[in-house]
């Protein structure tokens, strides 16, 4: 695609603001109700479905890898891939977890792909958040004050910089746990891993957090 | 009472409901330590969503839709004619090539087979091409009108007797269409410039 950054005046984007646990508005009825018709073949129900949850999508997309535009093209193919497999998603589990878990295959196949493609030239730099691209979010949410914005953009900053020296295990739990909402349980379907693990990643990746951001976080 | 790592690791998250977060309840009312814990967790988990959204609408969200609806239908296979859809194997489908066969190998056995009751047919008295005599036709009268022939050379000749000699100074380009190369450039130069207004 091209850089849709290119041009500041269409960027759109619109910070909702972390997901409390349990929050119904975007009632998970719905979304079995609009997957019950996608699976029929309707495509209007599955670009409503694609505009419910895209935000999510991609925010922890670009929040894994950190380059906006292959997170763009990682969120459409999340989603082509998600169209595809409809046929065989059952209502087991929340939409949202599964698109979650199709979202975790298609980041850690790019990277490996990506990996074999740059032998010898990036090593594990793929994930590393020291690359942090231009278009990095950083302009500040609606209600804020400027100066309470300009705080939360350079915590933002910091935490992205912190997050870039975990490794893409714990960095994706803290994600899914911390910033998306997902209990263990979910983050253990969309991993792929046993209970203990994610409880163990979470663990590890949080103290390794907080003691990079030791003084942003004992200021608090 | 005292609840293994995981069920901890549960209730500082909030995961725990119902009778299991009662009894832990309890059990948490006589050590109170853990509550510091959980304050910790839920402090950090608010710095955390404060800081970092959850959602982020892509750029150029509309397209994004667009992209992905397009895709989709791109990758929709074309529509399959019912009679192929049925069973996915179709006895006939077997059997139509290997009855043509045999139609055709029982078509030229029969042809090559004589009929026990049929006369057998002497083809050496039958006759052969005759050379025919063309009619020839002359518009004009008093014309005469020969043809000769030869078949070693496979030549025809006609010869007209009594047709009225074609003076030279005839202009046979009123009787056929000669190309000019003048004609062809006559209402276009190809290579002059064009026009400007007003000229």
């Amino acid at each position: 695609m091209n850089n849709p950054s290119d041009d500041p005046s269409k960027d759109v984007r619109e910070p909702v603001g972390s997901v409390v646990p349990g929050d119904m508005s975007e009632d998970p009825d719905d979304d079995f109700r609009l997957v019950a018709r996608a699976q029929q073949g309707d495509l209007t129900s599955y670009d409503a479905l694609v505009t419910r949850h895209r935000g999510r999508i991609f925010a922890m997309i670009r929040n894994m890898i950190h380059q906006e535009a292959d997170a763009w093209d990682l969120s459409q193919d999340v989603f082509i891939k998600a169209w595809q497999a409809l046929p065989r998603f059952e209502a087991k589990a929340r939409f949202s977890t599964w698109l979650y878990r199709i979202a975790h295959n298609t980041v850690y196949d790019w990277v490996r792909k990506r990996k074999i493609e740059s032998v010898g030239e990036l090593n594990d730099g793929i994930f590393e958040r020291e690359r942090i691209d231009s278009s990095s979010f950083t302009t500040p949410s609606g209600g804020e004050s400027p100066d309470a914005s300009m705080v939360q953009s350079e915590l933002r900053a910091k935490i992205e910089v912190a997050l870039g020296k975990i490794s893409p295990e714990h960095r994706e739990v803290v994600l899914l746990k911390d910033v998306q909402g997902l209990s263990y349980k979910e983050i253990a379907e969309v991993m792929s891993c046993e209970l203990g693990t994610v409880m163990s990643r979470l663990y590890y990746a949080r103290q390794k957090l907080q003691t990079l951001l030791k003084d942003e976080y004992e200021s608090r | 009472m005292n609840p293994d790592e995981a069920k901890l690791a549960l209730w500082l998250e909030d995961e725990l409901h119902g009778e299991e977060l009662a009894a832990f309840e309890t059990w948490v009312a006589e050590n109170p330590e853990h509550h510091a814990a959980r304050e910790e967790a839920r402090r950090w988990q608010a710095m955390m969503a404060a800081a970092v959204p959850a959602t982020e609408d892509p750029p150029y969200p509309e397209f994004f839709n667009h992209r992905i609806t397009r895709t989709i239908q791109e990758l929709q296979p074309e529509p399959v004619p019912v009679s192929a859809t049925g069973s996915g194997f179709s006895w006939r489908s077997l059997f139509m090539p290997l009855a043509a066969c045999a139609g055709m190998m029982l078509a030229f056995w029969m042809g090559g087979k004589r009929q026990p009751g049929m006369p057998e047919i002497d083809v050496t008295g039958a006759p052969r091409a005759i050379p025919v005599e063309p009619v020839l036709y002359t518009p004009e009268g008093g014309v005469k009108a020969e043809w000769f022939t030869s078949l070693t050379a496979s030549a025809t000749v006609i010869v007209l007797d009594g047709v009225t000699a074609i003076p030279d100074a005839t202009d046979f380009s009123k009787t056929a269409f000669l190309q000019q190369a003048r004609e062809i450039d006559a209402t276009a130069d190809l290579n002059s410039e064009p026009l400007s207004n007003g000229q």
